[in-house]
């Protein structure tokens, strides 16, 4: 298991450096008018030593094995445009925890919500509540998100009567940001729960149970739920990732000075090394949810062992 | 032989499928007595499954009794029960797994794959006892043993899939009669293994009904099955029983058409060349009301009278029946297959 842990986390190191190359070479295509706000004005000279201070004149490897050698020193490069001359890390320092906060909110208020609800879909499969929690999802599902996330801001600040303008500091101001991030996996949860457990409802043991003489309810939370949580789990990391591009946009929206709201404005103004630094944690943390949706996966079902050569089923 | 533990009179039983509906069990009568181990055979789609989750409240959701009981006599009951009168879950509780319970056809599909063997096993017995902790654990393991599996207290922490296949039957039966019930209705519990360990299973019911006094209620469509485990056998075609008797009756003096096509279409060791007897035709169809004898149409040797009116029961001794027109005095002589008649000596305990 341990062993199985390591090997995991060596491939995500070998994922993540494909995406920081990747990433790499794909921000040295830019065109390099963009470096310089008045790059017209500018002497050939003035260029062509800008572009010695930022490192961009030599060959495209030795920038990327340099790139490699401060990562692995801990260095992420320092900001040029964004913040002048400020390293990375300390421009994002404050904002992580930020972004963390929120996005991990956002997860535990999708799960109080989704699971329930798709627990109590499948329970009364085919009556009020089944059909009023496919309508949420089905709305969810269809309507962009950006749609509802304004409306969500325009009603949901004049029923609260608080300012649009974020303050972290101020409980309220972290409901409606929330909220609309949760919306999304919240659907998505109780839609899947509702399936797998409606699957595992028409399987014989569930059958043997009854035979047995287990009360609906039992049958339902001792069996069904255990069960079709399991392949739930699959979706954990998905909904990590729905939570980071949610970010994206619910920050910005809400002016959160978080990561997400960042990313987009960085790479506007093509500050690389800020762009790099913020791509490599988001994809740390995708990385992070597939690896701990597996081991949740070993976790909660038996036939499941990783590592060992016995293979599972 | 007059001690019946189950009842069942003109039971009617139908489907709603698209706006339609299937007469699947047609004024069926039958008993069962206490102690006994009744076969029931029959071609799929005859109606054995559906007849039996009557018996135990798992009729599927499209499907309801329109008519006719199903009187269980209990032990404990001075009153018989009608169990087709049931109809909250709640009281189907009271008669599952206590009174009445079944094992399924499919061991390695019947339990969950993801709590241990015993944990399922102590779900069944919670039911019934108040026990716990180690109480409990003692009790699952000398359920195990009396299943038949070695090394019970280290099989009680293991999952399913960590037994084969007859292994897992065994955990199955130890559910199904954790609760000491009286009837144990067996739907095809061999059909899915292969023969050695069905022998073992089925050595594992007879030796279980001896201890625990149960009534054993088996499906199956394997007639070498029958002969080995059956004290009496019921032939069920079209819905209902065609013919019903011990089990020497029916396997040596078959009357009814349909057991003859059913116990020629056995295959024998040993006789080579020759085809395989099967059936010709299909059931009828039960959305349509059936007309005369349901086997009329199948049956090389039917009578005019088979396609107008349905026969009614003729007695052949007090303990073997079945609805035929052949039986009537006045039906003219029809020879029974010769093929039949070499049927002594298969299968016999």
């Amino acid at each position: 298991m341990l062993m199985y842990i390591f090997k995991r986390l060596l491939r995500a190191v070998v994922t993540l450096a494909i995406i920081m190359s990747i990433v790499f070479v794909l921000l040295r295509q830019m065109p390099i008018e963009g470096y310089f706000p008045n790059y017209d004005k500018m002497s050939r000279l003035q260029i062509e030593s800008g572009l010695q201070q930022m490192g961009l004149d030599q060959p495209m490897p030795v920038q990327l094995w340099r790139m490699f050698k401060n990562l692995a020193k801990g260095d992420l490069g320092t900001s040029r445009v964004y913040r002048n001359n400020v390293p990375v890390m300390e421009i994002l320092k404050p904002k992580i925890p930020l972004s963390i906060k929120l996005g991990s909110l956002a997860i535990l208020v999708s799960l109080l919500l989704g699971i329930p609800m798709g627990t109590l879909m499948a329970r009364y499969r085919g009556q009020f509540f089944d059909h009023l929690g496919t309508g949420f999802v089905v709305f969810i599902q269809a309507v962009p998100a950006a749609v509802y996330y304004l409306f969500i801001q325009l009603y949901g600040t004049t029923a609260l009567g608080i300012p649009m303008l974020f303050d972290p500091n101020n409980w309220k101001m972290w409901v409606l940001p929330v909220l609309s991030m949760s919306l999304g996996n919240t659907a998505y949860y109780a839609m899947w729960l509702r399936r797998y457990m409606v699957d595992e409802s028409s399987r014989d043991y569930v059958q043997l149970a009854k035979i047995k003489g287990l009360s609906q309810n039992q049958i339902m939370f001792k069996h069904i739920f255990r069960n079709a949580f399991v392949p739930m789990i699959q979706y954990l990391p998905t909904s990590f990732l729905n939570t980071v591009i949610g970010s994206i946009y619910i920050e910005s929206l809400y002016s959160i000075p978080g990561m997400g709201g960042l990313l987009v404005d960085v790479i506007k103004r093509q500050d690389n090394t800020m762009v790099q630094a913020i791509v490599l944690l988001f994809a740390t943390v995708g990385i992070i949810g597939l690896i701990l949706g597996d081991l949740a996966m070993v976790a909660l079902d038996p036939r499941i062992s990783l590592g060992s050569r016995k293979g599972g089923r | 032989m007059e001690n019946k533990i189950l009842e069942v009179k003109d039971l009617n039983v139908k489907f709603s499928l698209r706006g339609k509906e299937l007469h699947a069990i047609r004024n069926l009568s039958m008993e069962v007595y206490r102690g006994e181990t009744l076969a029931i055979v029959g071609e799929s789609g005859s109606g054995k499954s559906v007849l039996n989750k009557n018996f135990i409240g798992l009729l599927d959701g499209n499907g309801f009794i329109s008519g006719g009981e199903i009187l269980y006599h209990g032990l404990d009951r001075t009153e018989p029960l009608d169990l087709a009168k049931l109809k909250t879950e709640k009281e189907w509780m009271e008669i599952r797994g206590k009174q009445i319970s079944m094992i399924l056809q499919d061991p390695m599909t019947s339990l969950n794959p993801l709590k241990t063997v015993g944990a399922q096993i102590a779900e069944a017995i919670k039911i019934h006892q108040k026990l716990s902790g180690n109480d409990l654990k003692q009790a699952v393991i000398r359920l195990l043993e009396e299943v038949g599996i070695d090394d019970a207290p280290r099989r009680y922490g293991q999952y399913p899939h960590e037994f084969s296949g007859g292994m897992r039957q065994r955990v199955v039966i130890a559910i199904a009669i954790a609760c000491q019930p009286q009837i144990l209705i067996c739907d095809e519990p061999t059909t899915a293994l292969d023969v050695t360990i069905q022998a073992q299973i089925l050595n594992l019911l007879k030796e279980l009904k001896q201890k625990f006094y149960l009534t054993i209620i088996f499906i199956t469509h394997d007639l070498g099955v029958v002969a080995n485990v059956a004290d009496r056998v019921a032939v069920m075609y079209a819905g209902d029983i065609v013919e019903v008797g011990l089990a020497e009756e029916v396997f040596y003096d078959p009357r009814h058409p349909y057991t003859w096509a059913l116990l020629s279409s056995l295959p024998q060791l040993g006789v080579k060349g020759d085809e395989l007897y099967s059936i010709k035709g299909t059931p009828p169809n039960l959305f349509e009301p059936v007309v005369g004898d349901a086997f009329a149409r199948r049956n090389p040797q039917a009578l005019e009278i088979d396609f107008v009116e349905e026969p009614p029961y003729f007695h052949i001794s007090p303990t073997h029946k079945a609805k035929t027109w052949l039986l009537d005095p006045r039906a003219p002589k029809v020879e029974r297959p010769r093929y039949i008649e070499n049927i002594r000596g298969v299968g016999r305990r």
